[in-house]
């Protein structure tokens, strides 16, 4: 009869929680029932599909999800869109137009969300926009200020795949390097390949730096689609019972 | 923290701060005018100005979108970009760079809004300290009568409603301005505020803030160069001759 009842769902524990640093103003952290899990690794890596994935086994097994990613906030997305499409911002302005749209998905939509006990997939969270202002030689102690906003989240997933293969996945759906991605505005070189190969390098650098602050949970992406998504659901479900 | 000149910069920094009301736009105005005038090299900016973040900035206020934390970084994401786009360049090329209002706007308005003052700081440090900052010391009633007198029309973020001090606009708007005026009294000895008597009549604190900046700069250092025309090349003057009207 118990058994029965149950339905097989497992109901969440509670997450101790905490800000990096300063954290919002005014949020009561005991409210947030929900889970955060990130999940990070470069394009190509498998993120994204690993996300679809996992809202679909999540919503099957009872949880209601939201997702975020950057620049995908109300308030800045389309202008942040725009100044990186002229490539026109220096890096402070940029770094900091980056947190606002961090800053504003965190408050209007992961907040709420946790609040109302929900698993919110963050298609990458604080640590690429902290890696990629590293790289462009922005001071770690002023980026880990600023992103003192930000909750620490249940589990980060760090999809790892080496820049070699990274590309070869890149040109197998595109044809063509992204400008960002290649880290081109670093002026690293002037061949798009070795840029996007010296740039994709410095910044796996920098995420084994992070890791040792943060504690990622490093993940090898160059398995096949279905053994890393077990690994992640393992992971997932040992998150939400709370174990 | 440092300034400008304690980091070698040819060019000087001019920062006015005050309430709004306490008449520093007018002020600064004036000093701009006057240096102007002298054929020195001077350039002005203004908070929340930078063309292309101003778009997302009005867009959250009017959509009332702000918390605390977007608010604050949203300004300064507006900051960064006329600091690295206009300001150092510009003190780089040795000009005289007057802003109406500086981080210190920040630093009063975020911290009233219950951003912690670490935070806010840090995140400004990138930015230099000005060489010479006016602050328009008014008092609170007579900044509240210049921007009441007229029953404006209080914005939702000018007045902090945000904050829910008070369901009526112009009574959040006065408490508002009170602990902001709180801030910045407490913060004018820490950063050398000169403090201007903004409940003065304009020229005398006019006189006040010319006679300190020529005191403090050597304004002559400023001057644009006397701009010798070039000579233009022999075959364009000789066009230009021939295509002279007849009288």
């Amino acid at each position: 009869m118990k058994n029965v009842a149950k339905n097989h769902i497992v109901v969440p524990r509670r997450s101790a929680r905490r800000f990096y640093g300063h954290g919002i103003p005014g949020v009561d952290l005991d409210q947030l029932a929900g889970k955060l899990i990130v999940v990070e690794g470069a394009d190509g890596s498998g993120r994204s599909t690993q996300i679809v994935r996992l809202v679909q086994w999540m919503e099957n097994t009872g949880h209601a999800t939201v997702q975020v990613g950057l620049k995908r906030s109300t308030l800045v997305s389309e202008e942040l869109e725009q100044a990186q499409h002229g490539n026109i911002l220096s890096r402070t302005t940029l770094s900091l137009f980056y947190a606002t749209d961090f800053a504003d998905q965190l408050e209007n939509i992961i907040l709420p969300a946790l609040k109302a006990g929900f698993v919110v997939l963050a298609d990458r969270y604080i640590y690429t926009l902290m890696a990629r202002d590293m790289v462009r030689g922005m001071d770690e102690a002023w980026l880990k200020n600023l992103y003192g906003v930000a909750l620490e989240p249940d589990i980060v997933f760090y999809l790892n795949v080496p820049p070699e293969e990274l590309v070869q996945r890149t040109f197998a759906k595109n044809a063509a390097l992204d400008y960002w991605e290649s880290g081109m505005d670093l002026g690293l070189s002037r061949d798009m390949f070795d840029s996007f190969m010296k740039y994709q390098t410095t910044m796996q650098a920098t995420f084994r730096r992070l890791q040792a602050s943060y504690g990622f949970t490093i993940v090898d992406g160059m398995r096949p689609l279905d053994v890393v998504n077990t690994e992640l659901r393992k992971k997932i479900s040992a998150v939400v019972a709370g174990k | 923290m440092k300034t400008f000149a304690e980091l070698n910069f040819p060019g000087r920094l001019i920062a006015v701060e005050g309430l709004d009301g306490s008449g520093k736009s007018t002020q600064i105005y004036l000093l701009k005018r006057w240096l102007e005038l002298q054929d020195l090299k001077v350039y002005f900016s203004e908070w929340n100005s930078s063309e292309l973040v101003k778009s997302a900035t009005s867009k959250g206020k009017k959509r009332e979108l702000l918390t605390p934390t977007t608010f604050s970084l949203i300004h300064a994401t507006d900051f960064a970009d006329r600091y690295e786009r206009h300001l150092v360049p510009l003190l780089r090329a040795g000009y005289l760079v007057l802003c109406d209002r500086y981080i210190f706007t920040a630093f009063g308005r975020d911290v009233t809004r219950g951003c912690p003052p670490e935070w806010v700081r840090g995140i400004y440090s990138f930015a230099a300290l000005p060489d010479l900052t006016f602050f328009f010391k008014s008092d609170l009633e007579v900044s509240l009568k210049r921007i009441l007198e007229g029953r404006p029309q209080l914005k939702y973020f000018e007045a902090g409603m945000d904050l829910r001090l008070s369901t009526d606009p112009y009574e959040s708007f006065r408490i508002f301005q009170g602990r902001i005026l709180e801030q910045y009294l407490a913060m004018s000895t820490e950063f050398n505020f000169l403090v201007v008597d903004a409940n003065q009549l304009v020229e005398r604190q006019q006189a006040v803030v010319r006679e300190l900046v020529a005191q403090q700069l050597d304004l002559g250092r400023f001057r644009r160069a006397e701009s010798v025309p070039a000579p233009a090349p022999a075959d364009l003057r000789k066009k230009a001759k021939v295509e002279e009207p007849v009288p």
